[in-house]
């Protein structure tokens, strides 16, 4: 029996044991008090976090302006950089070579945009497949923050659209890793199909965006951002690199479908002009001005007020009126970009990166240290602007800059001409104000306030083989500018990186400027009316070259300019004639958009660059020391900065290894596919 | 625990009752063999009354008292049992025992479910006879090639302490986890190379699917069974074995001497238009040693290495114990010497690579009731490993990287001299060898294993027949410390010109470092719980057995993990398995398995898969037209078996989980803490970024092996020759890897997600035969086995490819890969005819230079033209061929092993000569063979190419001229044993005395003759196998 009894215990014992077996394996305990997406969403700090991690992704190799080792496209006919070998890096660059010269690796550069971008609309994906109002996310909240997924995600299309062309659109609940390479092999999606996505989604976002902002969330973006990249997107596919292009016929996926459509179709630039329009009706935005200044000098940090030349409407009536009497054309400009306006100050401001540029490595900041002079600004004086581009500023008076003409010889004492000191040569007189606040000419003033030493205030700087800033004895100094034309733009006028403060700025992703420019473009082209929705449906309006709403769209820019409309300046009327026109407008975009990010990207929708950036950039001759200075401003070719065009320079390539991974993504033309 | 404990006593206490017994006959006489020797410590047992017994004593002699009719069992190990029917008088019984002839058929293997016969086995189970297992290594494990059929192994060094082998059950069938094979000893799952050798019983290898099924997941590749002595009814039996070893090396790379060294050096840089490195002058001093402060000439193997090293082994067990409880208790010492010298003025501590190793186990094994059987065992192994302060891999490295004549030993100041002396650790290498291997400090690592083991078998008869139940618990603790006490003396460098006073120059290039400590410590826990119910019964003619069985372990890592979650987590499985087997008169033999595994690192839902197996044997012996017919087939057995196995190696734990913060792929410009400030200029309101640094990969599973298995097994002329051939192939999908190719479409942030997508097919055969026979009073034995495999990457995780010979799939796993040379240019205008070769610049190939096929034909020679080459490091081929004779007391056996199919590339500065300058030794072998010389001997086939200094791009590439074969034939054993006779030993009290000698790794036949092809070194800069020779004795009381 006793035997019985410790068997039936035995038994017992192990079958409590088994009992206790049915959850041996489980090792929820451990992880019930981690982080998970749940969590994440019940919370607002965390749903905040997720989506700093989508915004993040605007920065780096997706700014605009920045470093060009992150943003090489912010570099056309109209910028030059030396970043290394005197330019050649800049040469190689422009003859198709894609490669480390700049710092990076080349790799680096083609891919990370797109991953980067791709980063980002997979976190936006997740947000809006998670968030949702709970007891610290009120309805309000949802629906904003919902909203600014929504823009994030359309927005990195929209950047990967510009550069790599027609890209592969992804379902909106992201793509589903764990799936066979097969099935995460995705084409190309026509452009007309991209335009239509990131227009339907930026709808979607500006329907549930706020309109405004306060200061604290300035960075985000708002209604007017979502239509406004909306009405970019239009005009992008609108323009004729994408509207009927019979060259870009080779451009298909793997079926053989042609991504850029082969049929012009001209309600496309209605239908940008109606997109241009809604953010116009928005009635929220407009061109920042600055007061006019009546103190001050004739030239320095912020010089006197220099009234343009008289006209009998403008002079007599406010901007508001439409006019110049009250504001400083010079600030007015200048303010935009060079930090002395915060977000929330600027009026013009519909889209910004805000505050996130300040990183020496990549932001703004990077980019103007390296305009600075070396010496006495404690920059790294080698990025420039190209002859063309110095050229094709205007006459204070409207009339298109003219060598032959203009006067020559240097100005004999400080302030004999607006903005100008003593020793500067006489075509970069008489200028535009826009001329001033963009471009560092040998012998601009850089008045550099905040430096401790008072030498490296107020100084100018010369180009001439030789000087401090100029070509040097050792060719290999990188510290030059092969141009022999500085760059102004984006350099605050108190700043100094030699011994004083530099100044956060702010990157003007979107302004209103362009909004009216776009319009403006788009109306022109142009020959019959078009009945488009506005975006809400509120009402339908009639699209057509209507020269009037032109002319009223053009003005504002001009007149903050301190300039009058272009039928006004003695070279007849551009608006009867819509070649003429565009030539003005794209002059005027070149222009107002210098640095930008706009102009490489422009050049492409318009066809131009396969002249534009092919033509030899010309420059002062930088091998002339102070001596015989007057033949340093001779336009000469600059051999260091040379450019050349190929199909290929359309659009950007895709990594090898991403065409390698994603069997079905057909490469860009022009371009070796990896096999 | 407690619970067994305060059984187990219970147990004990109410046995003791059943020792009471009543008298009434007297039975006594003696107990001989054959040839009138008497059997000392014979049993002599009641039938069915466990505990009443006697043994012989030293004459043979017995007597006990008994109760009247009942049967006297008598036995002795090695000889049959008889039976006597005792009536009711006293008697003299004198018994003569047969000894037995254990057939063939009768042969015991030991399966998954326990000891079955032979003949009923349908999985393919290689049972290994331990004898010819036992040498005098350190651990079995560098025993198995070419002794076990279906083990490939390969040694990759001879330091003590780290001389075990690599082996892989039928191969490498994965990529992914590890391919490594499921050791149990005693059922539990350990280690198998500190495990003393003297201490195993039993040796099976399982392969198949079928015979693995039992172990579920575990067993996937391949399970080896080690069962441990126990002990035994009767007398007890006391047995000692003491070795001592003279290990050598098998192979000891030569370098050349200084001025050899010095001429090639100018050679290298002549040939390719630069100055010689060496004036004529200075050649002068280095051959007549005029100045050996700065032109010395220095054996440094000789000066690092000794002739050889000794270890002395010695082991104790002593068995026995009666009906009722019975015990293995023994004990071992091992102590292996390092092959280095050592500075004698150096007293406190040793420098030298010296392993010792201290072992013991109890085994104890209880009938608590007649139905009850308790066993416990206890075991454990001490280790202390010691070395010098840097590790063995620095010694090797600079060895093989000091030329004879760039340094001296010492400079005749007293100086240590150094060839670089950056304070970089990752240069400490680049110590003189005499520096790195005495002057260095010391280390010392101790590893400590205890492994403690509780069975209980209770027959369940009393409910029904057959019907057994089985309990296991197994703990078992192990931990590692490792301390090293590191200095180095300040160390200098003679500049080549003396000064103009004459003097030697020196600059210091290292400081001194006085001993500093650096240690860690690493521990882990097993636990182990399996219950086990089994049922079988015969009806007529058939036989019917089934098993099922609950698993559980656990598995902790005890060091500390720091923050990590996950490592803290223990390892866990859980199964259930079962077998089911019907047999019909032993011919017609069916079996299904399976296993229904769980594991803890997958997601819910996940976590459990069933792994069935099938198989089946068809005895044609045992049909009656073979058997009436054909008299000499013993037994003719075809088997089939298919089955499918699980295995959750993963490198990664809880794949499943989502890891979330605050992730920066680098930007380009440095890693940052991702954020994003939506506040205007001067007005933060940043948030930090969170996303998934981990994605969670949900559908992570079971990586499935699926293996099929045919196999014959056959036994003719009264077992004299034995064959059994298994052919298998497997195929392994869902091999866990990282997709690496995702394309950056998709997003992810952070680690790429995991998924179970590799696949390999693994093919191949293995088998073993026997054949005994007997001369006159010569016995003769002749055995051979081999094991060949070869695998196939049906799947791996690629992106696409533009040459199919660029991706894995389609080809080995760890298949070599190189260009393919075609020789050696023969002149420039060769050269100009040639595709371009762009490897550095293609302007600086010369004659003499390699020259390689252009495999894609696009004119130039680049990686792309890299293309599998020869076949993996590891061999695909493994033969053993052992013959062994015995006569009289004398005993003989030759052991050969081979592998085949295995190919490794060789190189860096060992046999690229002068690739680092001055940094590198040059071989003899490198220095006498067929190699390109400038003028001299413009061989196109030459075995080295025109030398260059300083590296070159163009030939020092992985291509074939590089790669070389790794097949070797080895006398691996050489045995020679002496049993002194019987008569002889018994007066000593001994009951045997054996001496012998065994010679391992005498000879080695290779093409490869830089150093020992085993190692699947690429430069040989590693400890050398041993070569040893071993003199012991075994005694036995």
């Amino acid at each position: 029996m006793k035997k019985k009894h410790i068997l039936i215990s035995a038994i017992i014992c192990f079958g409590s044991f088994f009992s206790s077996c049915s959850d041996y394996l489980n090792v929820e305990r451990y992880f019930s008090d981690r982080q998970d997406l749940d969590r994440i969403f019940s919370s607002r700090d965390y749903t905040e976090q997720w989506l700093a991690n989508a915004y993040y992704q605007l920065l780096s190799f997706n700014l605009e302006i920045g470093h060009v080792r992150f943003t090489l496209t912010n570099y056309s006919d109209d910028m030059i950089f030396t970043e290394g070998g005197a330019g050649v890096s800049f040469s190689n660059y422009k003859f198709g070579a894609y490669g480390p010269q700049y710092g990076g690796n080349v790799g680096a550069l083609i891919s990370r945009p797109w991953d980067q971008s791709y980063e980002g609309i997979r976190q936006a994906s997740i947000f809006l497949q998670n968030v949702r109002p709970g007891p610290e996310i009120t309805e309000e909240m949802y629906t904003d923050l919902k909203g600014q997924a929504y823009f994030i995600r359309a927005y990195l299309y929209w950047l990967l659209l510009r550069k790599y062309g027609p890209i592969p659109i992804l379902p909106d609940e992201g793509l589903d890793y764990e799936t066979s390479y097969s099935e995460l092999s995705l084409p190309r999606n026509t452009y007309d199909e991209c335009v239509e996505y990131i227009s339907e989604q930026m709808l979607l976002a500006a329907n549930h965006l706020a309109d405004t902002r306060s200061t604290r969330d300035a960075s985000r973006p708002t209604k007017g951002a979502a239509l406004s990249v909306r009405a970019k997107v239009y005009l992008y596919g609108a323009s004729p690199l994408m509207n009927g292009n019979a060259e870009m016929a080779d451009f298909v996926d793997d079926q053989g479908r042609p991504l850029i459509s082969q049929q012009y179709d001209e309600e496309k630039w209605a239908k940008a002009a109606a997109a241009a329009l809604d953010v116009i009706k928005l009635n929220k935005y407009e061109l920042y001005t600055a007061p006019k200044r009546l103190s001050g000098g004739l030239w320095g940090a912020y010089p006197r007020t220099i009234d343009p030349p008289y006209h009998p409407v403008y002079s007599e009536k406010t901007f508001k009126e439409g006019g110049w009497s009250d504001i400083d054309p010079l600030d007015s400009y200048r303010a935009l970009f060079n930090g002395d306006l915060y977000v929330s100050e600027n009026p013009e401001l519909i889209f910004s990166r805000g505050d996130n540029q300040l990183n020496d490595e990549y932001g703004i900041q990077s980019m103007t240290r390296h305009q600075m002079p070396v010496n006495k600004g404690g920059g790294w004086n080698c990025h420039g602007i190209t002859g063309k581009q110095a050229d094709a500023y205007a006459m204070i008076d409207g009339k298109p800059f003219d060598r032959n003409t203009s006067p020559k010889g240097f100005t004999e004492h400080d302030g004999q001409y607006p903005y100008l000191r003593k020793d500067v040569w006489l075509e970069y007189a008489n200028r535009e104000p826009r001329f001033y606040a963009s471009v560092a000419f040998s012998g601009a003033n850089w008045s550099n306030t905040t430096a401790r030493d008072a030498q490296n205030r107020d100084f100018q700087t010369f180009y001439y083989y030789g000087e401090d800033d100029g070509r040097k004895i050792v060719s290999t100094d990188d510290r030059w500018i092969p141009t022999g034309i500085g760059m102004m733009k984006y350099v605050n006028p108190k700043e100094s990186y030699k011994d004083g403060t530099v100044f956060p700025k702010v990157d003007p992703a979107i302004r209103y400027a362009d909004i009216l420019l776009m319009y403006a473009e788009a109306l022109n082209e142009l020959t019959s009316s078009y009945q488009i929705q506005s975006w809400d449906n509120s009402e339908t309006y009639t699209i057509s070259r209507d020269v009037a709403v032109m002319k009223a769209s053009v003005l504002p820019v001009r007149l903050r300019a301190g300039l009058p409309n272009y039928d006004e300046i003695g070279v007849g009327d551009p608006y009867n004639n819509p070649e003429e026109f565009r030539v003005h407008l794209k002059r005027e975009r070149q222009i107002e958009f210098l640095g930008e990010n706009q102009r490489y990207y422009d050049l492409r929708r318009w066809k131009d660059a396969p002249v534009e950036e092919s033509q030899m950039i010309y420059g002062c001759n930088t091998t002339v020391p102070k001596e015989y200075r007057e033949y340093f401003y001779e336009q000469v070719v600059v051999p260091s900065v040379q450019t050349s065009w190929s199909m290929r320079k359309y659009f950007w390539p895709v990594s090898y290894d991403e065409l390698r991974r994603n069997a079905r993504l057909t490469q860009a033309p022009g371009w070796p596919s990896f096999d | 625990m407690k619970n067994y404990i305060l059984t187990i006593l219970c147990l004990v206490i109410y046995t003791m009752g059943a020792f009471a017994q009543q008298t009434t006959v007297r039975v006594s006489g003696t107990v001989v063999d054959e040839k009138g020797e008497p059997l000392i410590g014979a049993t002599i047992v009641v039938k069915e009354k466990p505990g009443l017994g006697v043994a012989t004593n030293i004459d043979g002699e017995y007597s006990m008292t008994l109760e009247s009719f009942q049967y006297l069992q008598f036995s002795y190990l090695g000889f049959e049992t008889q039976e006597h029917l005792i009536k009711d008088q006293d008697m003299v019984l004198d018994v003569v025992l047969e000894e037995s002839h254990a057939t063939e058929l009768d042969e015991v293997t030991i399966t998954g479910m326990g000891p079955q016969k032979k003949v009923t086995v349908t999985g393919a189970i290689t049972t290994v006879d331990v004898g010819t297992l036992s040498t005098p290594v350190s651990s079995i494990s560098n025993a198995l090639a070419g002794n076990v059929a279906g083990v490939l192994a390969m040694q990759r060094s001879g330091q003590p302490g780290s001389n075990t082998s690599e082996f892989w059950i039928r191969g490498i069938s994965t990529f992914g986890g590890s391919s490594s094979a499921l050791i149990l000893v005693d059922g539990f799952e350990r280690g198998m190379d500190e495990l003393n050798i003297e201490d195993i019983e039993s040796f099976s290898v399982l392969k198949d699917a079928s015979a693995t099924a039992i172990y579920g997941s575990r067993g996937a590749n391949g399970v080896i069974l080690i069962n441990t002595k126990r002990g035994s009814d009767g007398k007890v039996s006391v047995t000692g074995k003491s070795e001592y070893t003279w290990t050598t090396r098998t192979s000891t790379p030569k370098f050349v001497d200084g001025l050899t060294y010095a001429s090639m050096a100018n050679e290298a840089r002549v040939s390719r238009n630069q100055r010689p490195v060496y004036t004529d002058q200075e050649l002068m001093m280095i051959d007549e040693q005029l100045d050996p402060d700065i032109y010395p000439n220095v054996d440094w193997m000789n000066l690092l290495l000794k002739d050889g090293a000794p270890t002395y082994r010695s082991s104790v067990s002593v068995r026995g114990g009666g009906s009722r409880a019975r015990y293995y208790l023994s004990g071992s010492f091992l102590d292996e010497g390092g092959m280095y010298n050592v500075d004698r003025t150096m007293k406190e501590y040793d420098t030298n690579a010296n392993y010792q190793r201290y072992n013991y186990r109890l085994n104890i094994d209880m009938n608590v009731t007649e139905s009850t059987l308790i066993q416990v065992g206890i075991g454990g192994a001490l280790e202390k490993t010691n070395h010098a302060g840097a590790s063995s891999d620095h010694i090797w490295n600079s060895v093989f990287g000091y030329n004879p004549i760039t340094m001296p030993v010492m400079y005749s100041n007293g100086y240590v001299p150094v060839i670089q002396g950056e304070e970089s650790e990752m240069l400490e290498n680049r110590y003189n060898p005499w520096t790195v291997a005495t002057q260095t400090g010391y280390a010392e690592i101790w590893q400590n294993t205890i492994n403690s083991n509780i069975t209980l078998q209770q027959d369940l008869h009393f409910i029904t027949k057959g019907l057994k139940f089985i309990g296991r618990f197994g703990y078992d603790t192990y931990n590692y410390n490792y301390i090293q006490r590191r200095k180095n003396p300040e160390m200098w460098r003679a500049e080549r010109q003396r000064n103009s006073d004459g003097e030697v120059v020196f600059n210091r290039l290292v400081p001194e470092r006085l001993l500093e400590q650096f240690s860690n410590a690493f521990g882990d826990r097993k636990e182990f719980f399996e219950a086990e119910l089994s049922y079988g019964t015969d009806i007529g003619n058939h036989n019917i057995a089934s098993v099922v069985k609950y698993t559980h372990d656990n598995y902790i890592n005890t060091s500390s993990y720091g923050g990590n979650i996950m490592e803290g987590i223990a390892r866990r499985h859980q199964g259930v398995a079962g077998n089911l087997s019907y047999g019909y008169l032993n011919r017609y033999l069916l079996n299904f398995n399976f296993g229904y595994n769980g594991s803890e690192n997958f997601a819910k839902g996940h976590q459990f898969g069933f792994f069935p197996a099938y198989s089946a044997a068809w005895n044609i012996a045992e049909e009656n037209f073979v058997r009436d017919n054909v008299d000499w087939l013993s037994m003719l057995k075809l088997r089939y078996s298919y089955g499918e196995v699980g295995t959750d190696n993963s490198s990664s734990r809880f794949p499943y989980l989502a890891e979330f913060g605050n992730y920066d792929r680098s930007t380009g410009a440095g890693s940052q803490a991702v954020s994003y400030n939506w506040g205007d200029l001067n007005s933060s309101f940043a948030y930090n970024g969170l996303t998934y640094t981990r994605v969670s990969s949900n559908n992570v599973t079971w990586e499935v092996a699926r293996k099929h298995d045919v196999g014959v097994d056959m036994y003719l002329f009264g077992d004299k020759f034995g064959l059994t051939v298994d052919y298998f192939s497997e195929a392994r999908d869902g091999i866990y890897m990282v997709r690496s190719f995702l394309p950056d479409m998709v997003g992810i942030q952070g680690q790429n997600p995991s998924a179970n997508v590799g696949s390999v097919e693994t093919k191949g055969f293995d088998g073993n035969f026997k054949l005994d026979h007997r001369v006159g009073e010569v016995g003769l034995q002749l055995r051979g086995n081999f094991t060949y495999s070869k695998n196939e990457i049906t799947e791996a995780d690629e992106m696409v490819n533009r040459y199919p010979y660029l991706r894995r799939t389609g080809f080995r796993v760890d298949q070599a890969k190189g260009l393919v040379a075609l020789g050696l240019f023969e002149d420039y205008e060769d050269i100009r005819n040639s595709p371009r070769q762009d490897f550095g610049d293609a302007r600086d190939v010369m004659p003499g230079d390699i020259k390689y096929k252009d495999i894609n034909g696009d004119g130039i020679v680049n990686n792309d033209d890299i293309v599998p080459i020869g076949s993996t490091t590891r061999p695909n081929l493994i033969y053993g061929l052992g013959l062994s004779a015995n006569w009289k007391g004398f005993d003989f056996n030759v052991h050969f092993q081979g592998a085949g199919k295995s190919n490794f590339f060789i190189n860096g500065f060992t046999v690229y000569p002068f690739v680092d300058g001055e940094w590198g030794n040059i071989l003899q072998d490198m220095a006498d063979s067929n190699r390109w010389i400038l003028g001299e001997n413009e061989d196109p086939q030459a075995e080295y190419p025109r030398l260059s200094y300083g590296g070159n791009s163009n030939n020092y590439r992985a291509s074939t001229y590089w790669l070389r074969d790794g097949t070797y034939l080895r006398l691996k054993t050489l045995e020679m044993g002496y049993t002194l006779p019987k008569k002889f030993t018994t007066r000593f009290f001994f009951e045997s005395v054996r001496f012998h000698v065994i010679g391992q790794n005498l000879l080695t036949f290779s093409p490869f003759k830089l150093w020992d092809p085993e190692m699947g070194s690429s430069n040989g800069m590693r400890y050398p196998l041993g070569k040893t020779v071993t003199c012991g004795v075994t005694v036995n009381i």
